[in-house]
């Protein structure tokens, strides 16, 4: 009777982790428009401090990016292998948080746009690319997430490890900067440079 | 009932080792080669001139531009400096027309002729968009650096120029080639004739209007891009080579 109980359970927690995050590929524009439609309604909310309003924002899209993959990215996989594992995870936190703060800041600064959804299309290697378009005071900028599916098996897991601001995507970017930056500095130097809060 | 137990977790558990040894490697490799390689050496013969010149530009624009702006953006309403950004859209049109035909783009020529017409008739002489926003007829921004692009021209190297901030060779070529066809210009005053400015100061007074409106618009975003940088000169350099790509890929 116990284990039957605990079968159960166990079967429940299962069925729970993985539908709590595993968005179909049918799902993603759907699941997109309404996150985005959601981070929109938190940031039309002119009385609430911007790090309240970041914090809701994140718990909307944290389920949907792959940070840790776009850390690994980022950082190459030749300079990834070299490191040892608490290593690549201190890199993923740090690397994670820039990408978050970075996030709310530009949130602050387009807080009465309006996000227009322009479909999901194929892309690289059987990925897939939701492209949209933000309306802003002079002009209109494409930002695109890029999703693959994390999923092996035949059931789905997509999630974005790339977005791309008109043409220029995050990952590339950080990724060149990296490599810069590790011709002239170790490794815990740049992670020193990258953890320092953005004041300058 | 135990044993099934244990089999179901043996099977996650294995089935989770799997995941993360044997794909792994494939599954970076494959990701590796999407992004451009860490390697590659970029050919940058002027880096020291453009770091010198990126601070120039980065102090310009913090000390000078900015605060200009913001003044500017304080005493002129938001719906004026929208209008005044629209008309020198508007007004720049030879160059995207030019550049449209030169890469042999005739449905974005026809829609730009349209919406330069609409613009200017329906408009209020371009103050108004009622192009893109009654009809959704988009810009299409080309220009000669594009256009040489399209033609398969090299990026040359690297050039930050003062004021304007990143370029590479042939985007400067593009330049000179836009500068003849702006009417913003007095570069090739003789042969066309819708030439605005009569004088080089002329010329400079409405670029200036146009970057200290056009920045009004804008303010903050730059502050907000240059947190990201790890290191400026870099960062900027690769941000623009990565966006003008993209561009001369549409």
């Amino acid at each position: 009777m116990k284990l039957k109980k605990l079968f159960k359970i166990l079967l429940l927690v299962g069925f729970i982790s993985t539908s709590a995050n595993a968005l179909k590929q049918d799902e993603i524009q759907d699941i997109m428009t309404k996150k985005i439609d959601n981070v929109l309604t938190i940031l039309e909310q002119k009385n609430l401090p911007t790090n309240k309003k970041g914090e809701q924002i994140i718990k909307i899209i944290d389920e949907v990016f792959d940070y840790e993959l776009m850390a690994r990215i980022a950082l190459g996989k030749e300079t990834w292998d070299t490191l040892s594992e608490p290593k690549q995870k201190k890199f993923t936190k740090i690397f994670e948080t820039k990408l978050k703060n970075s996030y709310i800041e530009k949130l602050e600064l387009y807080n009465d746009q309006k996000v227009k959804i322009l479909g999901l299309n194929p892309y690289k290697n059987g990925r897939l690319q939701l492209e949209t378009e933000l309306l802003g005071k002079e002009g209109s900028y494409k930002i695109n997430y890029n999703f693959y599916n994390k999923s092996k098996d035949n059931n789905e897991q997509w999630l974005i490890y790339d977005v791309d601001l008109v043409g220029v995507s995050i990952i590339q970017t950080y990724r060149q900067q990296f490599a810069g930056l590790l011709k002239e500095k170790t490794f815990d130097e740049m992670l020193v440079l990258l953890e320092k809060p953005n004041t300058k | 009932m135990k044993n099934l137990i244990f089999i179901l977790l043996l099977l996650t558990f294995s089935f989770a080792n799997e995941n993360n040894d044997t794909n792994n490697n494939d599954f970076d490799n494959e990701f590796d080669s999407e992004f451009s390689t860490n390697n590659e050496e970029i050919f940058d013969p002027l880096s020291g001139y453009n770091r010198i010149m990126t601070t120039f530009n980065d102090k310009t624009f913090i000390y000078v531009l900015n605060p200009i702006s913001k003044g500017y953006a304080y005493i002129t309403p938001e719906p004026i400096r929208i209008g005044i950004n629209n008309f020198f859209e508007n007004i720049m049109f030879p160059v995207r027309l030019t550049n449209n035909l030169l890469q042999l783009k005739f449905q974005n020529s026809t829609e730009e002729l349209g919406r330069f017409l609409v613009n200017t008739l329906w408009g209020l002489a371009g103050f108004l968009d009622p192009a893109t926003n009654e009809l959704h007829m988009n810009a299409h921004k080309e220009d000669f650096g594009q256009t040489l692009g399209f033609y398969g021209v090299g990026q040359g190297f690297h050039v930050v120029l003062p004021f304007l901030g990143p370029s590479n060779l042939r985007d400067i070529a593009g330049l000179v080639g836009d500068a003849f066809v702006s009417p913003l210009t007095i570069t090739g005053d003789g042969d066309i004739q819708y030439k605005i400015p009569n004088t080089f100061e002329q010329q400079m007074a409405i670029q200036g209007v146009n970057a200290i409106n056009s920045n009004s618009l804008k303010l903050g975003q730059y502050e907000s891009l240059k947190k990201d940088a790890l290191d400026l000169y870099p960062f900027l350099r690769d941000i623009y080579t990565q966006a003008r790509k993209k561009q001369i890929e549409e």
